[in-house]
């Protein structure tokens, strides 16, 4: 299991085969670590030079480098193996998967993106959260409770496509939308963020840390890490990362609360 | 002296418990690189005895002690709390939870909600989107079952429920015996019941087949509930793991 610390000005910098590379790195891990650079760019059928931009622009000075940061990290989190039980099930890979998505998605979240976003809740504006329908919709639910649960007024769930493309023609870039999805690629959300963008209306965006339309229209791009998945047609990809995202964004703004920070400037 | 090694100081700790907090307080700062299985290994003692000995000190287990020792050290240097310190926290809780959970139970109920009873799925408020959660992922792959979000749905539910039915109750609130009735009648019923809660004292124990309990922290603001229920999702999630891999199985077989 890695993790790779990476804001949201390096994703936005990686080029879609950069980006290819980054999801081989997170799928196979620790596997690359005896790879040199031949066999790995062989790996992934990219150029050597690929892959030593990639690893430039994570901030290494090479492939050795960037290895070294996996090798030492896997060292750290290195255990002791269990004595074998009769498992029919393999839950500690469960486990592993799902701790290294949570480590993944804690190190994108920065104090600026956080701050960011609490001037716009601390303005008072209407908060639009558009809720997709499916699984998806479940997240939008859990901030739009959260948030009327902590004092936060205007706060407006957005559960139709017609409605809400009715209500952000006629906004003033004086409110917030909130955009939540698991791919970044769902046609009404982009449809959706494109009107708001036309409009000039801040986006906050929730979306997975690969390159995706949604998260490019956010004025405060959230990236997460998950596995994507389906059953033929129904997708079930994790949305456990997005529940601990906005559980964050949730926490950090009761304690800035707390210690009294307000802006009180209008958005 | 950090003021959590003072705390212990002043508590009585047996030999082992004295043990590790030797072991803290001359190995620092590289002890809180360390984690529970290797760290039990050095001290030739059991993970249970040290998660024992965070939990004496009042934290919910080994990764919140390490934060802990970390957040205070730093606080010697500078006072202020950035994000960045309750992100770790928060993601420490997460791992605390993660390491307290019981597989076995966990593979109990992945099979019951997969078998041939019919599943209920009842949580209210925020526990409503937990159970909602689980429900509509058990419907996408292919195993039915049944949400409720209303508590009086639940109790004329439990007078008609046929034996053997699956009710998985999800309750994060302090307010647990509300609910004790329905477990009562489901149990002469003969349904199976499972609970998921965040109190280890819940009143609903013992009427539960099983009973699953996280760390969340039943937290209000201005009386309103904003317990997250991470550990809960986290729960959640893992039996979500286990059902795609027993659906993915019976693909294989029935293919």
């Amino acid at each position: 299991m890695i993790t790779l610390h990476l804001d949201d000005a390096v994703i936005k910098s990686l080029s879609a085969n950069e980006l290819n590379i980054l999801k081989f790195v997170y799928e196979h891990g620790e596997t690359i670590l005896n790879m040199s650079i031949q066999e790995f760019s062989s790996q992934v059928s990219y150029s050597t030079s690929t892959v030593l931009r990639f690893c430039r622009k994570l901030g290494y000075s090479g492939f050795a480098e960037f290895k070294y940061m996996l090798r030492s990290q896997a060292k750290e989190k290195e255990k002791p193996s269990e004595p074998a039980g009769q498992q029919d099930f393999n839950i500690s890979r469960y486990m592993d998967m799902l701790n290294f998505n949570m480590e993944g998605t804690s190190s994108l979240i920065s104090e600026d993106q956080l701050m960011r976003t609490f001037r716009y809740f601390d303005s008072g504006c209407p908060i639009y959260i558009w809720a997709p329908g499916g699984i998806t919709s479940i997240l939008s639910n859990y901030f739009e409770k959260l948030l009327v649960s902590i004092g936060r007024q205007n706060v407006y769930l957005l559960e139709s496509a017609k409605m809400a493309t009715h209500i952000l023609q006629h906004l003033n870039s004086n409110c917030l939308l909130i955009l939540i999805s698991a791919t970044g690629t769902f046609e009404p959300t982009i449809r959706l963020g494109k009107l708001a963008s036309m409009n000039h209306i801040p986006i906050l965006t929730i979306t997975p840390y690969t390159n995706n339309v949604v998260a490019d229209l956010g004025t405060i791009s959230f990236r997460f890490f998950t596995n994507q998945r389906e059953n033929r047609g129904a997708e079930f990809t994790s949305r456990l990362p997005v529940f601990y995202v906005i559980h964050i964004i949730i926490r950090c703004y009761l304690q800035y609360k707390r210690q009294g920070g307000f802006h009180d400037t209008t958005v | 002296m950090i003021p959590l090694f003072e705390k212990a100081h002043r508590m009585t700790l047996t030999n082992t418990e004295q043990e590790i907090l030797t072991y803290f307080e001359t190995h620092l700062p590289s002890a809180i690189h360390t984690d529970l299985n290797r760290l039990s290994s050095e001290l030739y003692t059991s993970n249970a005895t040290i998660v024992r000995f965070c939990q004496k000190l009042g934290l919910r287990g080994f990764n919140e002690f390490k934060y802990q020792v970390r957040s205070e050290l730093k606080e010697l240097r500078s006072p202020a709390i950035a994000s960045d310190d309750l992100i770790s926290h928060t993601l420490a809780l997460f791992k605390d939870n993660m390491d307290a959970i019981d597989q076995k139970k966990l593979e109990q109920i992945a099979n019951l909600l997969t078998g041939d009873a019919p599943v209920y799925i009842y949580g209210s408020y925020l526990s409503s989107l937990a159970a909602r959660y689980l429900q509509t992922i058990l419907n996408t792959l292919d195993y039915p079952s049944i949400l409720i979000e209303w508590q009086r749905l639940l109790n004329g539910l439990i007078y008609e429920i046929t034996p053997g039915s699956v009710l998985l109750i999800i309750t994060a609130h302090g307010d647990a015996i509300r609910y004790l009735p329905v477990f009562q009648r489901a149990k002469e019923r003969n349904a199976v019941t499972i609970l998921l809660t965040c109190e280890d004292t819940s009143p609903l124990i013992p009427y539960s087949t099983i009973w699953m309990c996280t760390n969340d922290k039943n937290e209000e603001y201005h009386h309103v509930d904003i317990n997250p229920r991470i550990g809960i999702f986290t729960i959640i999630q893992l039996l979500i793991e286990l059902v795609a891999e027993i659906h993915e199985n019976n693909t294989k077989d029935g293919s």
